[in-house]
């Protein structure tokens, strides 16, 4: 046989590239049900589709370049249900995955290539932060290839990633930077290690407490979903790439209609209060109207007085915008405003219709909502909606009061507009408005204060906002969803195949 | 085992307790129902456990951050 000394020295380089850091390492991993990284790349892609990229490189400091396999971030290319991505999975084993200019030269290679050929980039993030010594020096930190756009995100293909262990610098800068994040309880978030906060500042601090699954899920909405395994935050990157397109030019896939969605809507009306005071779970409101089974939440833990969802409507895909009148009676809070504009991001950046679902007090006043820039935050939101070019169709179940009328998609910012028979609009609650206007109580003086009542209560009925075509229909809460589907029906445009113009699309990405 | 706090979201008076000491309760069970901007608005487990105890008693005003409960998680 020929090259018989160059096939045999490319079979062993190769052996050598893919063992990581070692048997010993890999074994501790396993003990603790915590998957590889070369694991995580064959479970996340279609069998047999991973087409490595860098499989060769090292470290380019001679004293580590037998002792870093693939330089400690495993990237390249393949397939999840068919469709192409690029795939980051950061190796812990080989120098905590720490960060070099070898391997962030791959990390770039991928990125370019995804955003180039329009498909979805996905990142395994679990590392260390900036390699050292290497970073030190003024070689270190500025090199001579740095790419000044190396961090700008202009969403012309989504980017998904997963927090699977400590990750500091690298790791922790993709998650915070990416379209969906999910993290396994345990992982760790952070700028840098509790060691260096300790060393830098003496602060005192765990791993929970500085960047764990509760800050992340409940503080920062930094994360979109919280998991308990490797296994589960692949299976959620896989789900959430199924709502979306492969890039910012194409309409989602369309999906299969899964049997009982027609008929699961016939069952809303068990679920909505007849007393206007008593509240209900709009999460469930959401499961009777998507496709079954659709419901995607995005960070359920944050700002919970605002839901925000994808999910399949007639097997296409859509964003949900809806107040969940079950905490804080659905009262806006500022949580609330940053994820109804990650959602509206997200949305007009990948050509996905937004549905709102309408019943609210208002935004939330008080000390603690200024202190949270409310003000500021409301604009925010109603600018993003201003700039969205994606269908919009707002239903309106029960109240709708204040400003928040608008951000909701009244006033004509949704295309479409419809009432439920229940729907009830005006500026404020009108028990309120008399207690503004006429400053009474109804144990002032019970007459006076029915007139009054009675007087606010005027003009707010869905059939009053259906007069003035503030909603183009008043439905029966069992239609709402064939509503939706004639509407997303006539709305998909036929000029443009589905595609908007994606003015949001270089909206900062981070919280 | 953890012991956690449930807070008041909002501020608002005690309309009705829904669980007892001692209750394994699901994530989302309404702990009590407060009185708020003319609602009945529930006051829910953060995650499933055990209610270790209430501090609150029906007709109390409650202010936004107080802790009303405590559950063994």
């Amino acid at each position: 046989m020929k090259f018989v000394e160059k096939i045999e020295e490319h079979a062993e380089r190769k052996q050598r590239a893919l063992s990581m850091g070692g048997e010993e390492k890999l074994a501790k991993r396993r003990e603790k049900g915590m998957l590889n990284a070369r694991e995580r790349v064959h479970y996340l892609l279609d069998p047999g589709s991973f087409v490595e990229s860098g499989l060769f490189s090292t470290s380019m400091q001679p004293k580590d370049r037998d002792r870093t396999p693939a330089d400690g971030k495993i990237v390249g290319f393949g397939r999840i249900e068919s469709r192409r991505v690029g795939i980051v999975s950061n190796d812990f084993t080989v120098k905590g995955a720490s960060s070099s200019p070898v391997n962030s030269n791959k990390m770039e290679h991928v990125k370019k290539v995804g955003a180039r050929s329009g498909f979805p980039v996905v990142f395994l993030g679990e590392s260390t932060g900036a390699r050292m010594p290497d970073i030190m020096g003024a070689k270190g930190i500025i090199g001579v290839n740095n790419d000044p756009q190396q961090y700008m995100r202009l969403r012309t293909n989504p980017w998904a990633a997963a927090v699977l262990g400590l990750s500091f610098g690298s790791a922790t800068w993709y998650s915070a930077m990416a379209d969906f994040t999910v993290m396994k309880k345990g992982a760790c978030m952070a700028v840098s290690s509790p060691r260096l906060v300790a060393l830098a500042t003496r602060q005192e601090v765990d791993f929970e407490e500085l960047g764990g699954w509760r800050l992340h899920s409940e503080v920062t909405g930094l994360v979109d979903m919280v998991v308990d395994t490797d296994e589960q935050a692949l299976d959620a990157i896989r789900n959430y790439l199924g709502y979306l397109p492969s890039h910012a030019n194409e309409a989602p896939p369309r999906h299969e209609v899964p049997k009982g969605s027609d008929e699961a809507c016939e069952g809303i009306l068990d679920l909505i209060p007849e007393a206007k005071g008593q509240v209900y779970d709009v999460r469930k409101v959401i499961d009777r109207i998507v496709d079954q089974g659709s419901t995607f939440e995005l960070k359920p833990r944050f700002g919970k007085t605002l839901v925000t969802a994808l999910a399949r409507i007639d097997g296409r895909s859509v964003g949900i915008i809806a107040n969940n009148p079950f905490f804080k009676g659905g009262a806006i809070d500022a949580d609330a405003c940053d994820k109804a504009i990650s959602l509206l991001v997200q949305c007009d950046s990948y050509n996905i219709p937004v549905v709102f679902l309408v019943d609210q007090p208002g935004f939330l006043i008080g000390i603690e909502a200024e202190r949270r820039r409310m003000p500021g935050k409301v604009m925010n939101w109603l600018n993003a909606l201003a700039q969205c070019t994606v269908p919009k169709f707002s239903v309106i179940m029960r109240k709708s009061y204040g400003l928040a009328v608008r951000n909701m998609g009244g006033s004509n910012n949704a295309n479409e507009v419809a009432a439920w028979w229940s729907a009830e609009v005006s500026f404020m609650d009108p028990r309120s408005g008399v207690a503004v206007v006429h400053g009474i109580s109804p144990e002032d003086d019970p007459e006076a204060h029915a007139a009054h009542l009675e007087e606010m209560s005027r003009d707010t009925s869905a059939y009053d906002l259906a007069s003035i075509n503030g909603a183009r229909a008043v439905i029966d809460p069992r239609e709402t969803r064939q509503y939706l589907k004639n509407m997303l029906d006539v709305y998909e445009d036929s000029y443009s195949g589905g595609v908007g113009q994606h003015h949001l699309r270089n909206w900062p990405t981070g919280f | 085992m953890a012991i956690i706090e449930i807070k008041a979201e909002i501020t608002g008076n005690v309309w009705t307790i829904q669980v007892r000491p001692g209750d394994q309760i699901d994530e989302d069970t309404p702990i009590l129902i407060l009185e708020s901007m003319k609602m009945e608005i529930p006051i829910v487990a953060t995650d499933g456990g055990k209610v270790v105890d209430i501090l609150v008693s029906e007709g109390d005003t409650v202010q936004e951050g107080a802790t009303i409960a405590r559950l063994e998680v």
